[in-house]
Parts: C-alpha cells; structure tokens; sequence
C-alpha cells in the first residue's frame, strides 16, 4: 500500500511546489501588466538588500557585501537629449552671438586706446 | 504623446522587462529541477515566455495612445437611448 502511495505523495508534492510558486508570482504582480511589474521591480529594490543582511546574521556571516553597483539608466532623462541640446543651443545662437560680437568690439575698441 | 510620458513608459518596459525574466527565469528553475529532470530548456523556455510578455506589455503600453478607447457608460447610455 505504501510503494503505491509513495509516488502519489511525491507527485503531489511536486505539484504543489510548482503550483505554489506560480501563485506566489502570480500573486505578487510579477506576471501582470507593466505597472505592476515595475511596481514590483520597485518593492524588491527596497526589500531586497534589508533581507539579505538580515539572513546574514542569522548565519553569522561577517562579510561585508560588496555594494550593489547604480544602474540607474532613466530614458526620460536621456531621451531625445541630442535634439534638445541642438535646438536650446539654436534658439540661444542669436543672442550669444551678440553678445560676442558686443564683446569682440569691445576688446578691439580697448586695444586701440 | 509626449517625450516626458514616452520616457516614462519606455522606463516602465526596461523594468517590467527585467522583473518578467526573472520570474520566467525562477519558474524555468522550479519546473525543471521538479518535473524535467534538471534540462536545460524549462529555463530557455521561461525565460522566453517572461520576455515576450513584458515585449507585448510594452507594445500594448505604447500603442495605447494611438487606440479608439471606449467609455463603458457612454456605450451604454448610447444603447439604451437607441432602443
């Protein structure tokens, strides 16, 4: 009875493992839309290093860990950062270029004092 | 659509990118060392599941400006009226 029941048991408990795990992912907005997996990007990023120390000494571990190194690349920053260089640089041309040319006169006019 | 929002939106694809492959990628895991005796593509495989729905999110994310939305209760007044 229990050699037959022994693999039923195993089964069930793989089953359950893998079941548990797609709940928990699932649960935790990680399979869901965009936002809800850059919300749950977020919540790691604030969960995970605290978590890690903890469980650290929990085992006695005295290592320091090396520091998580910044990655942080934002495209909103650097999107487009080409062109609206160009064009402030463009629409403020005119008045620089007065302003050299005022100065230019006025170093020429100081050199011929 | 402005550059601001479609920053906004292409940071939220990077990040829900990143989290999608590594659930696919923790799935891959359980399923191969569990059910498909520690192969290797239950990992490629969920890896590539997770990445093409973050690609789809994104898409949909961006396209969603461009599409015809809706508005439940205007339709429904609308019937309504129309009967």
């Amino acid at each position: 009875m229990a050699t037959k029941l022994l693999p039923v048991v195993k089964l069930a408990t793989k089953v359950g493992i893998a079941g548990g795990a797609v709940y928990v992912a699932y649960d935790s907005g990680l399979l869901g839309g965009s936002e809800q997996g850059s919300e749950a990007l977020q919540k790691a990023r604030a969960a995970v290093p605290p978590a890690i120390e903890e469980w650290m000494k929990y085992f006695g571990l005295q290592t320091q860990l090396p520091t998580i190194p910044n990655v942080e690349f934002s495209p909103v920053q650097a999107w487009n950062s080409g062109v609206r260089w160009t064009i402030s640089r463009l629409s403020e041309a005119p008045t620089k270029a007065s302003e050299m040319t005022t100065q230019g006169f006025q170093f020429v006019k100081d050199l011929l004092k | 659509m402005s550059e601001r929002e479609l920053g906004r939106k292409l940071d939220r694809c990077l990040a829900d990118g990143v989290i999608k492959l590594g659930t696919g990628l923790g799935l891959g895991i359980v399923f191969s060392v569990l059910f498909f005796k520690r192969h290797a593509w239950p990992i490629s495989f969920g890896s590539g599941a997770g990445l093409g729905m973050a690609y789809a999110n994104c898409q949909n994310d961006l396209r969603w400006h461009y599409l015809l939305h809706r508005n439940p209760k205007v339709a429904l007044a609308d019937e309504t009226t129309q009967r």
